[in-house]
């Protein structure tokens, strides 16, 4: 009750304080903030962290106008983009390989980014799309597996991790996010078998063997051919594969040294690459048939 | 006409989007730049005040603006005050939109009245007035409902010449010589050329006559000043706005000009 | 579900742009043992200079550096928010918030921001607990990575590759029977970063007047030849910890 009174009272201490933070009119958050120990995403218990918006009529023309398109030059702060991604299943786990490249219009703007976000020991999360969209709220998923875990004593799923995303991020929906991520794991308590999901903005959340997302992921789904055919990706390689104990990184392998020597002597591999001289082979006197022995 | 040199004879916008790869016809709005089309390089809105002049002297700040409020292109107020003290050591200087700069002198008289109902031995400097100006004018922009000033800070305390800018999208910076609005590109180089490393030296009379001619340049060439203006000099005597006063024009030489408009000869 | 804090006030302005760009450059090199934040101090509008010394690069904390470039309220009160922050914390845990700690504030702030981003691009510089020097790099919304070397600002398009040649000696075959060393010392690091900005002050028009560098030096390092670098001078505070300097220059006024 009196709590009530409060709320609508208008010379309570409360209303001060509401009439107070009125006048400074500043929507980012003071209280736990100055206890300087959350970093940002809040006091879990308020639930979602809040942003700012600006009070126009279509915050999400106003965004559209000043961010997000590539080939806009109207559009000044341009936000890094990550591309090539692709995730399968197979008997012994999951394999994850993404490109490194992160664009900022046509910018290349980083050649070294690391687009599979370790959530956890044992899941993995994909960026394509956009860089900061993917790396806040896959860290924020991982705060909230964390908690699942110390609620429920035993590990989150790969299924209801997934969903928790898509949930999430459904709630933005039309507001200008874009994420197209996999959350890739391998489930400990139930099924016990390796699971991958797609999760993107839109909230299309789908269960399956095999995804490539992102604008090389047409390459991809074919063969190392994104890195090389499509202008958004490229760089090196990072390879990660998830066994029943978590997962582990593999490698991290630059794209054109593949592209043109081949990976080198792996088993099941050709041996050699696609470079202009293994295509030319045979083909001029400058480059005549290996000479059979 | 578009006078900027990077856009004559070209069809897209190369300096932004260095590496465009797409085909232009695909581009939204192509031909025009929403962004900088978008940025208030001078001022649009109803009842406006032109430039604002300040710089460093040997012994403090001075500052200058004309009289005028325009209505558009109409010479509408030719008798308002642009310069405005606040407290002992400060004037506030603005152009832009009269209305918004009036109600900015009633936030710092009542801001003043605040300090001095206090009685903690603290008094607001021009460092403190510049700062609070700074919050309120980024915290009007960031509501996207900005006071559409430009406005100079100038003051003396503590021994100390402040001297600082800030405007309707909060940007701030300060400079020995600083100009706002068309003055910004007409007075500023000369200010610039007359002030730059000889800050210390100046004396007040050497100051004024630096200030009186740019006020001069300007009338001759801002088609939205008046010849009548006032000087505000801070110093450690504290401020000092001088009645208005009248530029010294001299018109004869139009007569010599042939080939605008109608001439019988 | 209500997750975005919408303000209540209604449709105010039409045809209002709320961000400009000041121009300038930052840039910012790790090393094994230090930390080099570096930016040019001209602040600038469309064709009109508006100051010659307007900084891009502030002091932190002992051993934190950020440099930000983009439009310059925003950045300035982005810089007023992180101290603040970084003051709070320091209340609460009476010591300063180590530097990887920072890059993650500063990610979460930028990120609140989503909507209504900061037109910012800001690098991180300093130390890390373990002693090693680190550069973290934030595109305007938040996505943040460590890095070796990295430029923003209107000239990185220019800077940038010359770092990729000289420091990740990208498109370079070492000399038969030799490697590329792993990290560069420190003169040879602020030789480079000397020889950035007079080349983007000769090449793009925002960039120019002074030059700031700043300096961090990991716990018990030498100076590395530093004392014989000229407009130097120092700005630590503790006798035991990290050691900070500044060096300014002048780059070409046109």
């Amino acid at each position: 009750m009196n709590s009530l009174v409060d709320r609508f009272s208008t010379t309570s201490a409360q209303s001060e304080i509401r009439r107070a933070q009125a006048l400074a009119a500043d929507d980012e958050e003071f209280s736990d903030a100055a206890w300087g120990s959350e970093a940002g995403f809040g006091s879990l218990a308020k639930g979602v962290p809040t942003f700012s918006v600006p009070s126009i009529a279509d915050p999400s023309a106003f965004l559209r106008l000043h961010t997000d398109d590539h080939a806009d030059p109207n559009c000044r702060i341009k936000i890094q983009h990550g591309t090539t991604t692709l995730a399968f299943r197979f008997k012994g786990g999951v394999i994850v390989a993404v490109d490194s490249r992160a664009t900022a219009g046509s910018y290349i703007a980083s050649g070294t980014v690391k687009k599979v976000i370790e959530i956890n020991p044992y899941l993995l999360g994909t960026m394509a799309g956009g860089a900061a969209d993917c790396q806040y709220w896959e860290t924020y998923l991982g705060i909230h597996c964390r908690l699942h875990e110390l609620r429920n004593r035993e590990r989150i799923s790969v299924s209801a991790a997934s969903k928790y995303l898509s949930n999430l991020v459904y709630g933005y929906k039309g507001m200008g996010l874009s994420m197209g991520t996999m959350i890739c794991g391998w489930d400990k308590t139930r099924c016990r078998v390796p699971a991958v999901f797609y999760v993107d903005s839109d909230g299309t959340r789908l269960k399956g063997d095999l995804f490539s997302v992102g604008s090389g992921s047409t390459h991809a789904y074919v063969s190392t051919a994104a890195g090389h055919r499509d202008a958004f990706s490229g760089n090196t390689c990072n390879l990660y594969h998830i066994k029943e104990d978590g997962w582990h990184f593999i490698g991290n392998y630059d794209i054109s040294k593949m592209h043109y020597d081949g990976p080198g002597d792996v088993p099941g591999g050709p041996g050699k690459g696609y470079g202009y001289d293994i295509r030319v082979e045979g083909r001029s006197s400058a480059n005549p048939p290996p000479v059979a022995t | 006409m578009d006078h900027f040199p990077l856009s004559w004879g070209r069809p897209r916008n190369d300096a932004v989007d260095a590496y465009g790869t797409f085909p232009i016809q695909q581009r939204p709005n192509h031909g025009q730049d929403t962004f900088s089309s978008g940025i208030q390089h001078t001022q649009q809105p109803i009842v406006t005040g032109t430039s604002v002049l300040a710089i460093k002297f040997k012994d403090g700040i001075m500052m200058a603006a004309d009289n005028l409020a325009s209505y558009g292109s109409l010479a509408r107020f030719r008798d308002i005050k642009r310069l405005h003290a606040v407290g002992e050591h400060t004037v506030i200087g603005a152009g832009g939109d009269m209305g918004d700069f009036q109600y900015i002198q009633s936030i710092m008289d009542e801001l003043m009245i605040d300090e001095f109902a206090a009685q903690d031995g603290h008094a607001l400097g021009p460092a403190e007035v510049h700062n609070y100006l700074s919050e309120l004018m980024y915290a009007r922009r960031s509501k996207m409902d900005p006071l559409w000033n430009a406005i100079l800070v100038g003051g003396f305390k503590d021994g100390q010449r402040f001297l600082a800018f800030v405007d309707l999208l909060g940007t701030t910076y300060s400079a020995s010589t600083l100009a706002t609005g068309y003055g910004a590109h007409i007075a500023q180089p000369l200010l610039r050329r007359a002030v730059e490393g000889r800050e210390d030296t100046l004396d007040a009379a050497e100051a004024e006559k630096i200030i009186e001619q740019s006020m001069q340049v300007l009338f001759y060439r801002d088609a939205r000043s008046l010849d009548k203006y006032q000087i505000a000099t801070i110093t450690a005597e504290g401020v000092k706005i001088s009645e208005s006063r009248k530029l010294e024009t001299s018109w004869s030489f139009a007569e010599g000009i042939r080939g605008y408009g109608a001439q019988t000869q | 579900m209500q997750h975005v804090a919408v303000p209540h006030a209604q449709p105010q302005q039409r045809q209002f742009n709320p961000y400009s760009e000041n121009g300038g450059t930052i840039l910012a090199i790790a090393g094994a043992n230090f930390s080099v934040i570096a930016g040019d101090t001209r602040q600038s509008e469309g064709y009109s200079i508006q100051t010659r010394y307007a900084p891009k690069v502030f002091r932190l904390t002992d051993k934190a550096v950020l440099a930000t470039n983009g439009f310059a309220a925003d950045g300035n009160m982005f810089v007023k928010k992180v101290r603040q922050r970084l003051e709070w914390y320091r209340h609460a845990h009476a010591k300063d918030m180590p530097l990887r700690a920072i890059a993650r504030l500063i990610q979460t702030m930028l990120y609140a921001r989503r909507f209504f981003p900061y037109y910012v691009y800001n690098i991180l510089g300093g130390i890390e607990e373990d002693g090693s020097g680190a550069v973290y790099s934030f595109d305007p919304v938040g996505s943040y990575e460590r890095e070796a070397c990295r430029a923003a600002g209107a000239a990185s398009s220019l800077v940038q590759p010359f770092l990729d040649n000289q420091i990740y000696f990208k498109n370079q075959t070492p000399a038969p029977g030799t490697t590329h060393p792993a990290h560069l010392p420190l003169s040879h690091v602020l030789s480079l970063v000397i020889d950035s900005f007079t080349s983007a002050t000769e090449r793009h028009i925002e960039v120019g007047d002074g030059l700031e560098i700043y300096v961090v030096l990991a716990k018990g390092s030498a100076l590395q030849g530093l004392d014989a670098i000229q407009g130097l001078s120092e700005l630590t505070t503790t006798d035991d910890g990290e050691r900070m300097f500044v060096i300014r220059r002048n780059l070409k006024r046109d």
